[in-house]
């Protein structure tokens, strides 16, 4: 009965409860007061408040209070670990490679940049004020910023090499970065985001990125996270996108036990065209958590977005997705799908696909789905002698691939195919 | 080709009607004194000649209710409601000697009812139509006026009757049912209600017995500055059948006036029980001011293996709605269903949906909800789908769409899906457009006037869900819908 009433009382949220701080509060709390002033706010915010519980909205389904059980002190980077790390995750892919070890830039490590673009490694602080008390990812990430990298692509740049922030850790430690990233008017380029860990180290991360895209400019952005099953990582990527922008961001989770990405998306520019495709590959003890904000500021505007999870062993995923359209917005075309594939009786998954409408003249829909693998489908394989573990295979891949199939950046989708197949082979 | 018809009906009514309930009967009322105290609720119990353990539970749930907080997670914003600026009791002069026969009641009331479309005397209730005779429980702010065809019903074996009048008969089915459903200190609201309620409507079915009518209650809110805390319990025991209609209205006034209701619905094994509301209180003015504050919680408990319950709710009036008529599937195989319609206009908020809880196996739930706004109003739809660890094969499909009438009003959806285990499959779908200038074009280009035009593609729109009420209430529904959205076209 305790349980039930916990289901039924779900919608009432009460604030400001927690007085006695967790391990993982007060290991938080402790890194806070080691970075000094600039984390001050942060500090007070967090003892105050606690990490965001399930009361928090934008936490619901990931309750960082009691997932949170540690975070690490600060890592620092030597110079010989760093040319192993980077020796250890070699990009299987052809890339301009920004290697960020254990949270610091090795600009020495760094592979000779494209012309008509500046890398420089520093990082516009923000103001921790300004931040939402329910943005924890980017409280903790200014309140213990290390460094990150500024990046700006000229006007007219078109640039063929695709840009790398590999992002390594090799110790059990924590890093925070922030990244601050600038496409020139009529520019194109593709940046990936690489996240790895060279061994099983719990290590945590946290990174954040603004991302600006000016007029006509047209961008691909990776998020590739395969880091270790201890690992946890905090991603947020900020976009502002500029008038008849085309941003497509794909993202692939295929590690880690515990994460949250979230992508918030302002669609400021007229005629823009955005397009978010996801695959959360969630194994044995993980929780994947990817929460998405778009609002739809100007009118005629277009966004889609197409998430596929597979839940293996007692992992658990969430997706949170949120569309908002402005009042002037009219013309928006918002479509969100996310399916989800459960393949053990222990796992979970919940979504929370949210439409926020105000303008009239709109097209806008989501849809969700949860199941497990179609028994006929698995029928027909098996009656053809396919054998059914590898008939399960098939099903999984066939159901996530779709979304990395058909791009316009054919080797990225044929490498991030790769890595389904390994997890299947692990985890499968 | 009927229904167009009875929409241009509708919508040429429109221009005389507008909120045509919103008249005050003049009638004199005995009010408990204004403000929330233990004393009021001790004047509440004594007048309703509760026995003892009914006021120490009323007490008890009153101390809950003063350490809750009020919730603020809906997307509805109002002034501060002032709990002790309100009537909790008010009842027409002369009530204390209850139950009535009809003979009794003031011929005030039974006009007020008669112009609100209710006969209350059965012979003209015989007299109307064949073959659709519905009994009534007619509740005027705090009391139960009258309840039609109960000797008719005890013969099968049904109770139907106020709750008040239950507490004293049948002290047992309520005490072991009331708050089975929805816990006292289940949220804000309920537990307020647990504390002050004064009337509703009791419904027993025994095993095995088909309901021969359609029951039903009527609640009017009358008297200023007063809120309605109805409770209603319908339990349905094994194999049987029961089809429940409710309705609302309030006159027209300035001020808001609060409605707190507590519904629980109990299916055993086999058991069916359909609910269907039409809530039409006075919405407010344009401008949005006065009208219903409606803080309701509906809750349906499928205890046995295979029981059925069903949600059917069209929403257009009140202020504020704040209300998820849901299901919980406990027995195997138990199904739960939600159809509904909320049309907003002027200046109304709406935050509705459902809950469906799988926790028995091979349970199955639906959902469809349409919601239509126009004006300045705002219209969320928020609804839980989840699936307990154990709950195999759950199976859930849930559509809600969402229609936006002009540029100043807001259509929200928030979904939450959670499943406990692989062998749940639900499926959701939301859509958010306005009619498409493709559909109105077509009607217009053979001849349509745009009033009709867009009556009749709301009616195509909500048809799904008209389609699953009773017949009396389809007609009604239809008309209301179109009522509501006066003035929002063009």
């Amino acid at each position: 009965m305790a349980d039930f009433q916990d289901l039924t009382l779900f919608w009432i949220k009460e604030m400001n409860i927690p007085v006695k701080h967790t391990t993982g509060e007060e290991a938080v709390l402790s890194l806070l007061q080691d970075a000094g002033p600039q984390a001050s706010h942060v500090l007070e915010s967090i003892s105050q408040r606690g990490l965001p519980t399930r009361r928090v909205e934008a936490w619901h389904y990931t309750d960082l209070r009691n997932l949170l059980k540690h975070y690490p002190a600060v890592a620092s980077s030597s110079e010989s670990a760093a040319k192993n790390a980077l020796a250890a995750c070699k990009n299987p892919l052809p890339c301009v490679e920004l290697p960020i070890i254990n949270g610091g830039y090795c600009a020495e490590l760094a592979t000779t940049l494209p012309q008509k673009m500046l890398v420089a490694s520093q990082t516009q602080t923000v103001d921790a004020t300004d931040i939402a008390s329910d943005d924890t990812i980017g409280l903790l990430n200014s309140g213990l910023v290390t460094g990150g990298l500024t990046i700006a692509v000229n006007d007219d740049a078109h640039i063929d090499d695709r840009i790398c922030l590999s992002h390594i850790m090799t110790e059990e430690n924590s890093a925070a970065s922030r990244h601050n990233v600038k496409i020139g008017a009529r520019a194109s380029i593709t940046l990936m985001e690489r996240h790895l860990t060279t061994n099983s180290a719990a290590a945590v991360t946290n990174t954040v990125c603004d991302l600006e895209l000016a007029d006509n400019s047209i961008v691909t952005w990776v998020i590739d996270q395969q880091m270790s099953e201890l690992a946890t990582r905090f991603g947020q990527l900020n976009v502002k996108l500029g008038k008849q922008a085309e941003l497509t961001i794909l993202s692939l989770n295929s590690g880690c036990k515990l994460v949250r990405q979230e992508i918030r998306v302002e669609v400021l520019g007229e005629g823009s065209r955005l397009n978010i495709s996801g695959v959360n590959l969630i194994g044995h003890d993980a929780h994947i958590d990817v929460t998405t904000k778009l609002d739809h500021l100007v009118p005629n505007t277009v966004s889609t977005e197409t998430f596929r999870n597979v839940v293996a062993g007692n992992g658990r995923g969430v997706f949170q997705g949120q569309i908002n359209v402005a009042q002037i917005a009219q013309g928006t075309d918002a479509r969100m799908a996310c399916n989800s594939l459960l393949l053990s009786d222990a796992s979970e998954f919940s979504a929370k696909p949210e439409l926020e409408i105000f303008a009239d003249d709109v097209q806008c829909a989501h849809g969700a789905t949860v199941s497990d693998i179609d028994e006929n489908h698995l029928f027909y394989l098996m009656a053809r002698g396919i054998p059914e573990k590898l008939s399960r295979d098939m099903l999984i891949k066939a159901f996530v691939a779709e979304v990395f199939d058909g791009l316009a950046v054919e080797q990225i989708g044929k490498e991030l195919n790769n890595r389904i197949d390994n997890w299947l082979d692990n985890n499968g | 080709m009927v229904a167009i018809k009875e929409t241009i009906e509708a919508v040429k009514e429109i221009e005389a009607e507008k909120y045509k309930y919103g008249f005050v009967t003049d009638i004199e009322s005995e009010k408990a004194p204004r403000g929330l105290s233990e004393e009021v609720i001790r004047f509440i119990s004594a007048k309703k000649k509760e026995p003892e353990w009914m006021l120490e539970w009323r007490l008890d749930a009153y101390r809950r209710w003063l350490t809750m907080r009020e919730p603020d997670w809906a997307r509805v914003s109002y002034p501060k409601i002032d709990f002790d600026e309100i009537y909790y009791y008010a009842a027409p002069k002369g009530f204390d000697e209850g139950p009535n026969t009809i003979d009794d009641v003031d011929p005030e009331l039974l006009k007020t009812y008669e112009k609100l479309g209710i006969p209350l005397r059965e012979q003209e209730i015989l007299a109307g139509v064949k073959n659709s005779r519905i009994a009534v429980d007619a509740v005027f702010d705090s009391v139960s006026v009258v309840t039609t065809f109960r000797e008719e019903l005890s013969k099968a074996g049904v109770i139907f009757c106020p709750i008040s009048e239950a507490i004293i008969e049948y002290p047992d089915l309520v005490r072991k049912y009331m708050a089975s459903v929805v816990p006292v200190s289940d949220n804000y609201y309920s537990a307020l209600n647990c504390a002050v309620f004064t009337d509703g409507s009791f419904v027993y079915i025994p095993e095995g017995v088909r309901c021969p009518m359609e029951l039903s209650t009527y609640f009017r809110i009358n008297e200023l500055n007063t809120g309605q805390f109805e409770r209603t319990l319908i339990i349905a025991e094994k194999g049987s059948y029961v089809s429940y209609l409710e309705g609302c209205t309030a006159p027209q006034r300035d001020e808001n006036q609060l409605h707190a209701a507590v519904v629980e619905l109990i299916a055993m094994e086999d058991a069916e029980i359909k609910y269907s509301t039409v809530q039409n209180w006075y919405p407010g003015d344009e401008n949005g001011k006065g009208g219903i504050y409606n803080f309701v919680t509906k809750r349906a408990d499928c205890r046995g293996r295979n029981s059925k319950v069903m949600w059917t709710q069209v929403e257009t009036g009140s202020a504020i709605t704040w209300k998820y008529p849901s299901c919980i599937l406990r027995g195997d195989g138990s199904q739960g269903e939600f159809y509904s319609i909320a049309v907003s206009n002027g200046a109304q908020q709406v935050d509705s949906g459902t809950k469906m809880l799988h926790l028995g196996k091979n349970t199955s739930s639906r959902i469809i909800s349409k919601g239509i706004s126009a004006g300045r109003s705002q219209n969320t739809y928020r609804g839980q789908v989840s699936a307990h660890r154990k709950a195999m094969d759950a199976r859930n499909f849930t559509q809600c769409d969402s229609l936006l009438i002009g540029n100043q009003c807001g259509a929200h959806t928030i979904p939450y899906i959670e499943a406990k285990n692989s062998s749940a499959q639900f499926e959701h779908e939301a859509t958010t457009s306005k009619i498409s200038d493709d559909q109105l074009f077509y009607c217009l280009q053979r001849g349509i006037p745009e009033e009709e035009a867009i009556a009749l593609i709301v009616n195509g729109f909500v048809k799904e869900v008209i389609q699953e009420l009773p017949m009396e209430f389809a007609v009604e529904a239809q008309k209301l819908i179109g009522i509501s959205l006066e003035g929002s076209v063009g």
